[in-house]
């Protein structure tokens, strides 16, 4: 099928080098198609290292709010009239009584004055005499079991205390899960296009070489050779090219993925949290080589087998 | 062995060139085709090899109808085709010895075995100094030897040679002569394309197929049918 051979040809003597029984390593269009499979695999190492980034900034921003709900008792009445402090203490401690009676409730937990402060700080500036002057809303959170009816608890605590606001954090659970599925929905369309590019590039260039390797082919057909023995030959001389390519390319997105988030690494931030490849995110990307390289051998076997079966 | 049966052959749109062809050879025959240029020898050799199908007819080889064949028969039947062309159509990026090599590897033969009967023949037809060269670095003559070892490499049932004696001078066109009736007289079934009158006389014992306005005469050598030759050239 091939043999090895180290060099292909000194002097018009040739010398040992891996070769095919089609001139196939002399195409010229072998390197440009190493450098697109590359560019497709950088392509698909930023897609692949983005929606892990994803799942990761997901389960950071949304994860425990599911079962949770803040119950905000505002400063102020219905009319917009400030209450004091004792008022909202009173609201308070009937909401958090209310809350203990009832069924599927985990936990209730008040926030105290001091935790509040240290959450309105930034707006209001560090001064006890800012907190003396104005009231401060009450937040109580809630823990519900598996099967709690939120909506019957937000109505009894509406009974209770008119002006309480039960925050079910559904709007920012929503707007994360928009957010992520927009971008995991851009993630997946490169990696369509990564796929997809490397199909038809590699379709195409088998076509070209059996077009231009027609005399050959005929031959060898004379002289007998089944499809698969022609097939077996093409097909390992692409995937040979698309490991080559993929190789490259992963690892040059490997690379520019480590120094991304190296330079970023600088600057801590606690809503992108710092991005680290688990043991299995590893394992996907150095997989990605052998998965184009299947791909493209794939792709070469069927283009061969078609082209080859209606020839005579 | 091999039966044609009123087989035409026609390129694209153009005239046909075989327009009925019927002729029947026996297992280890030995045939020169002989006609004038342009006659459609050529074509003809091509249906013989199965390097193309006949527009009309019936062709069987071997005791098969080769338009019946599915394409895993018709590979094993090409296997046991050995064919020299006009043109050699040797692979210009491989060694002579990969070269001759080629039909065995195909086979499936070990890399031992290739070893073995590749370099033997190579030394037989005088290429054992020129395994790795590369055919354009070849002489026409050497080019042509690598294309007829290649051909019997595999000892086939059937030899199939386009003018193999075109561009060799006497003696040599002589010996390759030679060596085609021993392989015959091994037992592979022979068959020519020729118009090298005087050579074709020194092996005169073996019949000619003469092809002319597209038919076949299958000719047993006499003198008479010498002359009819001669006045068509
Ligand atoms: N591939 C082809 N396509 C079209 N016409 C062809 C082809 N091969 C041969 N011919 C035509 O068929 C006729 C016979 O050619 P050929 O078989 O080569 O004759 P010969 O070998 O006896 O000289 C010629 O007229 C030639 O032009
Ligand atoms: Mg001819």
């Amino acid at each position: 099928m091939f043999r090895l051979k180290k060099r292909e040809s000194f002097l018009g003597v040739s010398v040992g080098k891996r070769q095919y029984d089609l001139p196939l390593n002399k195409d010229k269009g072998n390197n440009f198609l190493i450098l697109l499979i590359a560019l497709m695999s950088v392509m698909g190492v930023l897609a692949l290292c983005g929606s892990f980034a994803l799942s990761e900034m997901k389960t950071r921003w949304t994860s425990g709010l599911e079962n949770k709900a803040t119950i905000e008792i505002p400063a102020q009445d219905e009319n917009g009239v400030l209450l004091s402090n004792a008022i909202i203490e009173d609201i308070a401690i009937t909401v958090t009584d209310l809350l203990e009676t009832q069924p599927n409730i985990e936990n209730v937990e008040r926030l105290s004055d001091g935790e509040i402060a240290a959450l309105i700080s930034p707006w209001l500036g560090d001064s006890d005499k800012a907190l003396e002057q104005f009231p401060i809303p009450a937040l109580i959170t809630v823990h519900f079991a598996k099967g709690a009816d939120s909506d019957l608890i937000a109505e009894r605590i509406k009974n209770v205390a008119p002006t309480a606001i039960l925050d079910r954090h559904e709007s920012w659970l929503a707007d994360v899960l928009e957010f992520t599925g927009t971008l995991k929905a851009v993630a997946i369309g490169v990696t369509f296009i990564v796929l997809f590019t490397t199909i038809v590039s590699v379709a195409g260039a088998v076509q070209s070489r059996m077009a231009v390797y027609h005399e050959e082919l005929e031959l060898l057909h004379i002289m007998g050779a089944a499809d698969s023995y022609i097939t077996r030959q093409i097909q390992r001389y692409m995937m040979g090219i698309c490991l080559k390519g993929a190789v490259i390319g992963t690892f040059t997105g490997i690379t520019m993925v480590l120094i991304g988030t190296w330079l970023a690494g600088s600057g801590e931030s606690a809503l992108i949290p710092r991005f680290t490849l688990s043991g299995v995110q590893w394992i996907i990307l150095l997989l990605l080589p052998c998965f184009i390289g299947i791909i493209g051998m794939g792709t070469a076997r069927h283009t061969t087998l078609r082209n080859l079966r209606q020839m005579a | 062995m091999i039966k044609f049966e009123h087989v035409g052959l026609r390129y694209g749109v153009g005239p046909e060139v075989l327009t009925d062809v019927n002729f029947k050879l026996e297992p280890g025959s030995f045939h020169f085709l002989s006609g004038p240029s342009g006659a459609g020898k050529t074509s003809l050799l091509s249906l013989l090899y199965l390097g193309r199908r006949p527009t009309r007819g019936l062709i069987s080889m071997f005791g098969r109808d080769v338009g019946q064949l599915s394409r895993t028969e018709l590979k094993d039947i090409r296997q046991n085709i050995g064919v020299v062309f006009q043109d050699f159509r040797l692979l210009n990026h491989m060694s002579a010895f990969d070269n001759i090599a080629l039909p065995l590897r195909i086979m499936g033969h070990s890399e031992h075995e290739i070893q073995e009967n590749v370099g033997e023949l190579m030394e037989w037809v005088g290429l054992g100094d020129h395994t790795q060269m590369l055919p354009p670095t070849l002489s026409g003559g050497q080019q042509q030897r690598v294309a007829i070892a290649r051909a019997v490499i595999t000892r086939p049932r059937l030899l199939v040679a386009d003018e193999p004696t075109g561009n060799l001078d006497d003696e040599a066109g002589l010996r390759l002569l030679t060596l085609f009736d021993q392989l015959n007289r091994m037992g592979t079934s022979v068959i020519i394309a020729s118009h090298n009158m005087p050579l074709m006389e020194k092996f005169s014992q073996h019949r000619r197929l003469l092809l002319n306005n597209g038919k076949v005469d299958i000719v047993t050598p006499n003198i008479e049918i010498k002359q009819k030759l001669e006045g068509m050239f």
